[in-house]
């Protein structure tokens, strides 16, 4: 069950079009990748998807319900996490925790914070304050902020952007658990594309702000005769590149 | 409890909203011990009277203003975004703690005059304190928007607005001295702001306690209008600054 579709989106800036006419969607359970190169339009579509950006045209239905006239129901089912946003630094791991649990209006916020800071293992840090987090600690502080209101659909924007080779796959066996243990779906942008390869189901190339392919990890290499998706991807943007040259 | 909770670690805000402004009304409470000897009892009470006052409208720009970029220097802004709060929420709520806030510095300010510089604000009527208050609070939230949606559709580099816009304007409000002081062209200017009937009305009160329905009721008014402005200026502000996707770049 497509539990968010995504039809002719597009958004320009200026002259220039961030995101053309793109459609796709995201299944329920589902882990969906969203790869392309610097500008391919990836965090705007994040954006669009979050509502901190107004598309020009198209549509975005989450549970088959309109989201910019659902703003509201849609938020309290969704969340979001990205190495580029970081909590209120001056505030301890608990008070920040507190605040996003009053933000989503959350029912005995208490034990769903102790709950999740056990389940991540970090109840150590939740009385100091946000901005004396390391790396680690923070992107594991801000993926239980992205937990706390039980979401439908989580939105991760290069989640391990920052994060040194042993934290990154330790998130991405807390994102691989997630997932199992709760049926998420995910929408997923990253440049490591071994990470993309291990936890994405499905896969949707971006480049230049269109769909330039759409399979899953090891359909996109084969298809590309490539021996990695690393290999792909750079197959696929040198090819834009010289076609683009060519014009 | 956000706003607690930032407040309650950052220096710089508490002597923004408390320190600051008692300090200041300490020194122009002296100011005015002084100037009783020359000018008399009505005058000095006018400069204090305004002082206090006007950190009602000080405070309440500050909090919203400066509350939300709190949130964009520590690139958390798009965490409360995107949560179901609206932005009226929102709005509503950085406006109810600067109430709370200017609420807090009145009453110490009150205490303090009454006690150091024997000058009672209670005397004016608390009906006229409150009607006061809630004037000079509606302005606040107005003028707080309004700088709000030029940081939302300009960003971080109208930033310094939330501290100086807001006195560029104060000596068109007259705060300290009559309108009638002000030269003739720009007395008309001060009659356009709401605070400046409550400034005129709260004169008033020093010598006599009525309630001056006349000066009271036009600044209800101007407010009103004031108000419905700024909501529409905002509003404008945020879809634009949403359209343009200056908002998700807010925190760079």
């Amino acid at each position: 069950m497509d539990i968010l579709t995504v039809k002719n989106l597009t958004k320009r800036f200026g002259k220039f079009t961030a995101v053309n006419n793109i459609s796709f969607s995201l299944k329920e359970g589902e882990i969906l990748g969203l790869l392309g190169p610097n500008g391919a339009g990836k965090t705007t579509t994040i954006q669009m998807l979050l509502g901190i950006t107004t598309p020009d045209a198209g549509e975005i239905n989450y549970f088959e319900n309109d989201f910019f006239n659902n703003r509201q129901s849609c938020l309290e089912k969704i969340n979001y996490t990205s190495a580029f946003n970081e909590l209120q630094g001056r505030e301890t791991v608990m008070e920040n925790l507190v605040v996003s649990s009053l933000l989503y209006q959350i029912k005995n916020y208490q034990k769903k914070i102790f709950e999740l800071v056990d389940y991540f293992g970090v109840r150590n840090l939740i009385d100091r304050r946000y901005k004396f987090l390391s790396s680690g600690e923070m992107s594991r502080i801000n993926l239980i902020k992205s937990l706390l209101n039980d979401p439908k659909i989580l939105l991760m924007d290069e989640p391990t952007a920052s994060l040194d080779p042993d934290i990154a796959d330790k998130t991405l066996e807390i994102i691989e658990n997630l997932k199992k243990d709760r049926n998420l779906s995910i929408l997923y942008t990253s440049h490591n594309m071994k990470e993309v390869d291990r936890i994405c189901d499905r896969i949707i190339f971006l480049n230049h702000g269109e769909i330039f392919a759409e399979d899953t990890p090891s359909g996109l290499t084969k298809k590309m005769e490539a021996i990695s998706l690393e290999e792909a991807f750079i197959q696929i943007v040198r090819k834009k590149q010289h076609v683009d040259q060519k014009n | 409890m956000h706003e607690y909770f930032i407040t309650k670690y950052s220096v710089e805000v508490i002597n923004d909203i408390i320190f600051y402004p008692i300090l200041s009304i300490v020194v122009f409470g002296f100011m005015t011990l002084y100037m009783v000897g020359f000018t008399g009892q009505v005058v000095a009470g006018n400069i204090l009277t305004g002082f206090i006052l006007w950190q009602v409208i000080n405070i309440t720009v500050y909090s919203i203003a400066v509350g939300c970029l709190w949130d964009v220097w520590s690139r958390n802004l798009t965490n409360i975004f995107i949560t179901p709060i609206s932005i009226t929420e929102y709005l509503i709520s950085y406006t109810f703690s600067g109430a709370l806030k200017s609420l807090l510095v009145v009453v110490l300010a009150t205490i303090l005059s009454a006690y150091v510089f024997h000058f009672n604000l209670i005397s004016f009527g608390l009906v006229n304190l409150v009607i006061y208050f809630i004037n000079l609070a509606g302005f606040g939230f107005g003028f707080g928007i309004i700088v709000l949606g030029l940081i939302f559709r300009y960003g971080t580099r109208v930033q310094a607005l939330s501290w100086g816009l807001l006195n560029i304007f104060q000596p068109l409000m007259a705060v300290v001295y009559p309108v009638t002081v002000l030269p003739k062209s720009l007395q008309a200017v001060a009659y356009i702001f709401p605070p400046t009937y409550i400034f005129e009305a709260a004169r008033i009160n020093i010598v006599n306690q009525t309630i001056q329905w006349d000066l009271i009721s036009k600044a209800f008014l101007l407010n009103l209008i004031f108000i419905m402005f700024a909501i529409a200026f905002f509003n404008f502000m945020f879809a634009r600054s949403k359209k343009l996707g200056q908002f998700a770049r807010l925190e760079g």
